[in-house]
């Protein structure tokens, strides 16, 4: 991926080079200021672009991330809109991946019972398609008063508005064109 | 050398968005302090350990019957006659070339005078644990993102700031810009100002309030008490020379007392882990 | 959006109204700021004054529900004032049109109305033709039955006092707002009118937009820099899932789902009633067949109507919006719901009956980042005894916007890729990976059967990759079409085929991947002038940024203001040129007919001050009480909008004054989003507003001996919740004509799963809607408020 990104500085010179030259000058604690310098959180990191999921402004975030982790988020300066700023969501969107709250693994809630359990990908995805076809096989109708309609009634889809245009595309292919759903609706409604 | 910059807030450029808030944690790591039930929109009664600015909400009804509602960017103002600096025994906080008042945490205490001592009761006491399990305290306050500033970068709250409501910029070219603010804001808000107090020699955080100091709980003409000044200029310097420091350490918290005195009945740091 | 966030910097007067962009579109503000710092004005219409209302240079009072009388009233100072556009009114609406005789309008209702149906009979409303059925005008605009006339005679009755009587507006500040905002008819000045779910969310919604629109049009601002009806959409890609047919009633690009209607049961039938004889939907032929021939591939021929019957046709005359939805899962009609990131139980109206539904059903999938109150409704903290609720349920992990790429469409309708900063968290996945795998997995199950069903699922073609990670490119490629024997990408929708030859998976997007370059991954953010932006992404269609932007031009071509040029026409170069990509053919001339009609959707090209058709409640927005309300309506006799649908009888109890005095409404925090999934999760923002609460004024609370940080009770005729009291000079008691009514507001983000947990709003919010859009009544309810 090539991107190219800036970052919105208030010094045009190279601010780490002043702020050295400016340390032996004024004589202020060495130690301490060089560490934090050397800790600069985002000092080895090259950060993405991506744009806030939350409301439809529609501004440009960088996201700081380290293999196994997001480290640090912030506007993106070359975003027309909203220039490096951001709003209390846009700056959190960091904890979308770091709360703790986050359901990593697919989980399963069997009729009658009081709780999760954590099953892996096929058997949720197996369990998923089984009951669509059941349903669909079960409710599908070929004609109505004589007219081809090729629907079922009885599976209803909701969302969307957070997804990506790809993930929209797709899912209103699948459940409209490929599996005859007529209740498909989404948060552009409520 | 470099040109003074300064961390300007005008308060009526402000929407109250709290992006300074939770940018201020972002950059700097900070955990949640969630408070109870405040009765009005603010998350917290004031600034804290972990959490070193707020946004102060106030409903207000102007002297001619007019409503508004007051916003205000609360954080430590870096003041350039520091209360905090002066009253510390351990030489733990200073100015650094960009004008921000930092903590050093290796020297830090946790003694609490400069809690105790602070003009705008921005400092406070954060508890963390060892590895043993022992607490300790350290003094803890916004930093101007002075890491940030070594980089060229501004400070995470500035940066975040949609409406220009926070800025960074050369001093001299500020000030002179808040006057022409302060003169196009007066017919709404006859009672703006500029504060910017010079009983502390002035702030590296200079506000443009919409109201009188106090109506934002801030001190009209705020000075350094004398007592500091002694303590700090004189006493200390003199005494660490004369008695060696871990005499001065008891000196100084007999002097701390009398500032506390001055200063009145103290609130106490916060414990969060 | 006509227009788009940073064109608000051009606008001379903005007019918030059923909006809060300061809380809840805050960078809209860095935009609107810079309007201000040049002299603009800032209005806040709103029942609380809100943080946006700090912003503004004026604020005006609303009781919820009464955007029709307040705007119906500016309607009619503007043109009592003189103060409309008038050669923009004479020539770009269509105010000159004239009404058929059977145009009736008495006493709140329009002519044609049937009471069984609650249906009017849309073809009294008609234009009046000539024998070939050319619309008969009036230039001059006297004719007594010409639109401009019709206007002015139904909102001569919305005068000031009468308005100010049932909005609760102070007089002297509605004055100065109808001044302020009446001062854009000025040729050259700008106005906005910014709206969102404050507008929409109503018995009378769309007709409340309607309302925005007709006074845009009058005052010259739609097509304009700094003007426009900007709706302010609430989440990153509800342009983008609307766009792609996320909805019963759409296709991709604003096609309609076929019906199992006679007329409907062959593709050319079809076609013929969706197809109108003028405007740009001439061209829907094309845009249908290349979308069916990208549904169906190989299995779209000429011989099975491009693979038409495929598609499932709805039945005729049914509604299955979404509380409809509900109303059928309530009667035990659904077996399976499939949710992908949703959660009804906090953002439904009446969510407790919406709740309770969902246990008849057999299963439900829910994907989603956090556990949601929806996917745990069976759980004994929703208040269901587990045990009896017999509903399997599978919840898939899906991972967050930045785990994955793909693109969204934000409000100005810009298509704005976003690039994979880490990998998915533990083991979830992307959505679209996610709906890929269950596509693979159903065409596995369906491959050997032969069955309708079957037949349907295995002519759809699905080509995005052989595995499970699906190939992002080629759904890309799919979604902008191609041809379908070259496969080489299509460069423009006026490229797009009926005969098969093309595929489009949504044309209005037509455009954005012509051959190698993905348009929505653009980043040169360079001003080539009015901060249009034309090389940053892709904006739908054809990367034009103000939509109807002939209209920013006089009758020669001249932009009205040399401060705001969009496109003029450039007789040397014999083509448009300026700062956007023209609405139209850019070599179109003076000498075109259609060179002065600037409203190119529209049949006959002009702005539509009178709706002829499509509107269910009438062709001018007539004031009519919410459906739970605290006074009779000083208009006319009729109540509520006489074209709202019930649903469910039991699905919506209703309030009566007597018992419910107060009017409540619902609304967001900067802080928080939607129903609080991605935000009662994040530590930081929960810190930030931690509580549910309830803002009432102060002279509520002195009335019910309510303290500060007391809890109170909140009851409507749906149900109760308990939350904080927040007592505010921000909500003021309404003085209006016949009584003085309180007013309480309250946040509908919360539940009770996540880290900042409360009482959930939508228990109390009535189960109807809007007349033509069904979206639910939130807005204005009746209740009653007890301390705990």
């Amino acid at each position: 991926m090539e991107v190219n990104v800036t970052r919105r500085q208030f010094l045009k010179l190279s601010g780490a080079v002043a702020a050295t030259l400016a340390v032996v000058e004024l004589g202020f604690d060495e130690k301490s200021v060089k560490a934090q310098s050397e800790e600069f959180k985002i000092a080895k990191l090259t950060p993405t672009p991506t744009i806030c999921p939350y409301c439809s402004v529609g501004c440009g975030i960088l996201v700081y991330a380290n293999e196994d982790d997001v480290v640090y988020t912030e506007g993106d300066p070359d975003h027309p809109i909203n220039e490096g700023t951001l709003c209390s969501k846009g700056t959190t969107v960091r904890q979308v991946y770091t709360s703790e709250k986050r359901v990593t693994k697919p989980m399963y809630r069997a009729p009658g019972s009081s709780k999760w359990e954590e099953v892996d990908w096929d058997f949720a995805l197996d369990k998923v398609a089984k009951n669509i076809k059941e349903t669909r096989d079960k409710t599908f109708m070929e004609k109505e008063n004589g007219i081809t309609v090729n629907r079922t009634d009885a599976i209803a889809y909701l969302g969307g508005a957070a997804l990506d245009n790809e993930e929209c595309h797709l899912l209103q292919k699948l459940f409209r064109a490929g599996l005859g759903l007529s209740y498909i609706e989404h948060q552009a409604r409520i | 050398m470099m040109a003074d910059y300064i961390k300007f807030v005008d308060v009526t450029k402000c929407d109250g968005c709290r992006a300074c808030m939770v940018a201020c944690k972002n950059w700097n790591d900070l955990p949640t302090v969630t408070e109870e039930y405040s009765g009005s929109i603010q998350s917290h009664a004031k600034v804290n350990a972990h959490t070193w600015n707020v946004i102060t909400y106030n409903e207000h009804e102007t002297a001619n019957g007019g409503f508004e509602w007051l916003f205000r960017h609360q954080s430590c103002l870096h003041c350039v006659e520091a209360a905090c600096e002066k009253a510390c025994p351990e030489d733990a906080i200073s100015h650094t070339e960009f004008g921000s008042v930092v903590i050093d945490h290796d020297k830090c205490v946790g003694c609490g005078y400069c809690v105790q001592n602070c003009t705008f009761d921005v400092v406070e006491l954060a508890t963390y644990k060892d590895k043993h399990g022992k607490e300790y305290r350290r003094a803890q306050k916004c930093t101007l993102c002075t890491d940030r500033l070594e980089q060229g970068l501004e400070p995470a709250c500035v940066t975040a700031c949609h409406t220009d409501c926070l800025i960074y910029d050369e001093k001299e070219k500020v000030l002179s810009e808040a006057e022409q603010r302060l003169a196009k804001i007066k017919e709404r808000f006859p009672n703006a100002n500029i504060y910017n107090p010079q009983g502390i020699k002035g702030t590296t955080t200079v506000y443009l309030l919409a109201d009188k100091p106090s109506v934002y709980g801030l001190p009209e003409n705020p000075k350094v008490p004398l007592s500091q000044i002694v303590w700090k200029d004189y006493a200390q310097p003199l005494g660490k020379a004369m008695f060696g420091v871990t005499t001065m350490a008891v000196v100084g918290s007999v002097i701390a007392h009398a500032m506390n005195r001055e200063k009145g009945e103290h609130k106490g740091g916060q414990d969060h882990e | 959006m006509t227009n788009h966030w940073n064109d608000l910097q051009f606008a001379d007067v903005l007019m918030v109204i059923g909006a809060n962009p300061a809380e809840n579109h805050p960078i809209s503000f860095r935009w609107i700021s810079k309007a201000l710092e040049k002299g603009g004005k800032l209005i806040s219409v709103d029942p609380r004054y809100t943080r946006t209302s700090q912003m503004a240079n004026v604020y005006g009072q609303l009781r919820s529900g009464t955007d029709i009388a307040f705007i119906g009233g500016m309607i009619n100072y503007v043109l009592e004032n003189e103060l409309y556009h008038k050669e923009y009114v004479a020539h770009y609406t269509n105010a000159a049109y004239i009404v058929a005789d059977t145009y009736k309008f008495e006493d709140g209702m329009f002519s044609g109305y049937d009471e069984a149906t609650r249906k009017y009979d849309q073809s009294q409303w008609a234009f009046k033709t000539d024998e070939e059925g050319n619309v008969l005008t009036d230039p001059t605009l006297t004719d007594p039955n010409c639109v401009y006339q019709l206007m002015k005679k139904h909102y001569a009755r919305y005068d000031i006092d009468t308005v100010v009587g049932v909005t609760g507006t102070d007089k002297d500040t509605y004055l100065d707002i109808c001044k302020t905002y009446g001062s854009t008819g000025e040729v050259g000045k700008a106005g906005t009118i910014l709206y969102a779910m404050g507008g929409t969310q109503h018995t009378v919604g769309t007709q409340n937009i309607r309302a925005y629109a007709i006074l845009q049009l009058l005052l010259g601002n739609i097509g304009i820099a700094g003007g426009g009806v900007n709706a302010l959409r609430g989440e990153s890609n509800v342009q983008g899932s609307t766009d792609f047919g996320l909805l019963y009633h759409n296709v991709p690009g604003y096609m309609e789902v076929p019906t199992g209607s006679e007329g409907d049961s062959t593709y050319q039938g079809f076609l013929e009633r969706i197809t109108p004889t003028s405007g740009y939907w001439v061209n829907k032929p094309k845009f249908y067949t290349s979308m069916l021939k990208s549904f169906y591939g190989d299995n779209a021929t000429v011989d099975n109507e491009f693979g038409y019957h495929f598609m499932p046709k709805i039945a005729p005359g049914k509604d299955y919006s979404f509380m409809r939805l509900f109303d059928a899962m309530h009667r035990k009609e659904l077996e399976g719901l499939i949710l992908f990131g949703s959660n009804p139980v906090v953002g439904g109206p009446n969510s407790f009956k919406e709740q309770a539904a969902m246990a008849n059903l057999k299963w439900m999938v829910a994907v989603d980042l956090f556990e949601t109150e929806t996917s745990a409704f069976w759980q004994k903290e929703a208040g269901n005894d587990p045990a009896s609720v017999q509903t399997e349920v599978i919840f898939l992990p899906a991972c967050s916007s930045f785990e994955k790429e793909g693109s969204v469409t934000n409000s100005g309708r810009w298509m704005q890729y976003r690039w994979q900063g880490i990998a998915p968290k533990g083991e979830s996945r992307a959505d679209l990976e996610i709906t890929h795998m269950l596509a693979r997995r159903l065409k596995e199950l369906y491959k050997n059967e032969s069955t309708p069903a079957a037949k349907q699922i295995n002519a759809l073609y699905w080509n995005y990759g052989d595995d499970d990670h699906p190939d992002i490119e080629l759904v890309c490629k799919d979604i902008n079409g191609y041809d379908w024997k070259t496969k080489k990408q299509i460069q423009s929708f006026g490229d797009l085929q009926d005969d098969g030859s093309t595929t489009a998976g949504c044309w209005i997007y037509t455009g954005f991947y012509p051959e190698n370059e993905n348009l929505a991954k653009r980043r040169d953010n360079t001003n080539e002038g009015m901060s249009n932006f034309l090389n940053w992404s892709f904006a739908w269609p054809a990367n034009r940024r103000i939509l109807y932007n002939r209209a920013s031009a006089d009758l020669n071509g001249k932009a009205w203001s040399k401060e705001r040029v969009g496109i003029e026409w450039n007789a040397q170069e014999g083509k448009w040129t300026g700062y956007d990509i023209p609405d139209f053919v850019a070599t179109k001339g003076p000498d075109d007919p259609t060179f002065n009609d600037p409203f190119i959707m529209m049949a006959g090209g002009k702005g539509a001050i009178y709706a002829a058709s499509k509107l269910n409640e009438g062709p001018f927005p007539e004031h009519y009480e919410p459906y739970e309300n605290p006074i009779s309506n000083a208009f006319s006799s009729v109540q509520l909008n006489p074209a709202v649908q019930f649903g469910e009888e039991e699905m919506n109890a209703k309030g009566e004054a007597d018992k419910y005095p107060i009017v409540a409404t619902t609304y967001r925090l900067s802080e928080h989003w939607q129903s609080g999934a991605m935000t009662r999760n994040v530590p930081w923002l929960a810190e930030l507003v931690n509580h549910m609460f309830i803002e009432i004024s102060e002279e509520l609370a002195k009335e019910k001996g309510i303290k500060e940080k007391d809890k109170v009770i909140v009851a409507t005729a749906r149900g109760e919740i308990e939350a904080y009291a927040m007592i505010t000079k921000r909500f003021k008691p309404y003085k209006l004509k016949e009584k003085t009514v309180h007013h309480i507001g309250m946040p509908w983000h919360f539940g009770y799963k996540g880290i900042a947990t409360g009482a959930t709003a939508n228990r109390l919010t009535p189960h109807i809607g809007c007349a033509n859009s069904t979206i639910p009544e939130y807005k204005a309810f009746l209740c009653d408020v007890r301390r705990v």
